[in-house]
């Protein structure tokens, strides 16, 4: 091999070992991974949500709504709207979960009923012990 | 005085002839019309925009617990900071406008042809960049309209599979918008986007200087109703000169561009200011109204039409590509919009289209 080709090829490999070791740290730099925070158990308890009442909780920094479901009993979704990141807000009146930005509606099962959301709202686990809900 | 000035700089660096090249033997041609300032008229909004931003980051404070109240007192505390703030604010609208208004007759002039296919991907490049000075420029007040609005554009990426999430937290820097994105969207307003811009602007400029002002393909004689083929500097020495004739043109158009702008700011203060505008940013609570900017309105209302994300934000992507690169897919010779009705017809239905999703958006 000639000198000025051994040149060429040490300067490409630590070149790409440089840009690497400097893009790496750069990208977990700019985007964290995701947060893996343990979950927090949230308790509530019944009388704080009557039949077709809700609750905004905030369940590991995320809102959430508890819903008292008439003849169906508590559900516990996230709040988010699957679309785009909105909140969903919830009307009784018409017993669905609306979203104000693009209009996406989801049942209190949280699936959807019309609009642009491509997946149903998270539900999170709940169970209810004696008076207590417990969302988590 | 003056005199003296003159010599000095005359001696240093030839004034004489920079003013002779550039201003008086400096030729144009003479079907020009006022269509062609739209491109200095957007110059002079981007100055606006440089000058009334250096003067708001002297008082604003990029931190989610403080940057409401300091864009309150700006408004409402700092001598004369509700000019500099309301021109900055109606600055943007009306320089998208100009930038539009500037691609939309460059395309009817069919401008964008060869030798100029650079300048337009340039041109709308800039465009872009620009769009992306609006939406990072917007969370920074910190109100329900921006933190919301910012959730809803940082969501977009999500549409995509596998790299969705991630590109979604790299412009959030988190799960979701904070103050952490606060800092991120303002480090992106005033110290990312602004070189880029500088370096499209000279090379626009530049390229603009190397290929020559193009004429208009319609009325008098003009060479360039055909591409050329190699290449020739366009001059045209038959024209009218720079100086006066295609000046005064766009100083009447800059100076039109500050009356709209302080109409604007004197009789329509709060035109750009809806209420949600004026609420600080509740992360727990999304305002039932919740819309962009109107240059975004018809892409948002696309949005809620198409049922599935994934798709309706790929179909952004494509139009937007065909935008970018519609001089390399146009192969027609015509420049003449009026000898191309095919054209002519799409361009129609284009317009007709975005004002009414634009409508509809805004309803």
């Amino acid at each position: 091999m000639k000198r000025r080709d051994l040149l060429k090829a040490l300067v490409g490999v630590f070149g790409t070992v440089s840009f690497a070791s400097f893009a790496y740290p750069l990208v977990r730099f700019l985007a964290p991974s995701g947060s893996a925070s343990d979950e927090k158990k949230i308790v509530l308890s019944k009388l704080e949500i009557p039949v077709g009442g809700s609750k905004v909780v905030l369940f590991n920094d995320k809102p959430a709504i508890v819903i008292n479901r008439p003849g169906k009993g508590f559900i516990a979704m996230s709040k988010v709207c699957t679309h785009l990141g909105c909140l969903v807000e919830y009307v009784k009146d018409r017993n669905m979960l609306i979203c104000p930005c693009h209009a996406g509606t989801f049942d209190l099962e949280g699936n959807v009923l019309s609009g642009p959301p491509p997946k149903p709202l998270l539900k999170l686990p709940l169970r209810v012990e004696g008076e207590q809900i417990i969302v988590g | 005085m003056m005199n003296k000035m003159k010599n000095w700089l005359e001696v240093r660096i030839g004034l004489d002839e920079l003013v002779t090249t550039f201003v008086t033997e400096q030729r144009v041609s003479k079907n020009i019309n006022i269509f062609n300032t739209l491109g200095t008229v957007a110059f002079v909004g981007y100055m606006i925009q440089v000058i009334s931003g250096i003067a708001l980051v002297m008082y604003y404070i990029p931190h989610a617990d403080h940057a409401f109240r300091s864009v309150q007192d700006i408004m409402t505390k700092v001598p004369y900071g509700w000019l500099f703030r309301q021109m900055h604010v109606v600055g943007s609208n009306l320089l998208i406008a100009a930038v539009l208004l500037h691609l939309a007759t460059i395309f009817l002039m069919g401008n964008y042809k060869r030798p100029r296919e650079l300048t337009w991907v340039g041109g709308v490049l800039m465009l872009i960049i620009t769009l992306a000075f609006g939406l990072s420029g917007y969370l920074l007040p910190w109100t329900q309209l921006s933190y919301w609005a910012t959730t809803v554009v940082t969501s977009v990426p999500t549409a995509f599979p596998v790299i969705g999430d991630f590109l979604t937290r790299l412009l959030r820097g988190g799960d979701y918008v904070s103050g952490i994105t606060l800092s991120r969207f303002f480090a992106l307003h005033v110290s990312i986007l602004p070189p880029l811009f500088l370096i499209l602007m000279v090379i626009h400029i530049a390229l603009i200087r190397r290929i020559g002002l193009s004429g208009t393909p319609f009325g008098r004689s003009d060479d360039e109703k055909r591409p050329l083929t190699t290449y020739k500097k366009k001059t045209h020495p038959d024209g009218y000169p720079y100086y006066p004739y295609l000046f005064q043109k766009q100083a009447l158009m800059v100076v039109g561009y500050f009356i709209v702008m302080f109409a604007i700011i004197t009789f329509a203060p709060s035109f750009y200011f809806p209420e949600e505008a004026t609420v600080p940013a509740d992360p727990l609570k999304t305002p039932e109204s919740i819309r962009p900017e109107w240059y975004l309105l018809a892409p948002y209302q696309m949005l809620k039409l198409i049922p599935n994300k994934f798709l309706g934000i790929s179909l952004l992507i494509i139009l937007m590509g065909v935008f970018i690169f519609w001089p390399f897919l146009d192969k027609q010779k015509e420049k003449n919009i009026f000898q191309r009705p095919v054209l002519r017809s799409v361009f129609i239905v284009i317009i007709i289209t975005l004002l009414i999703l634009t409508w509809w958006g805004k309803r």
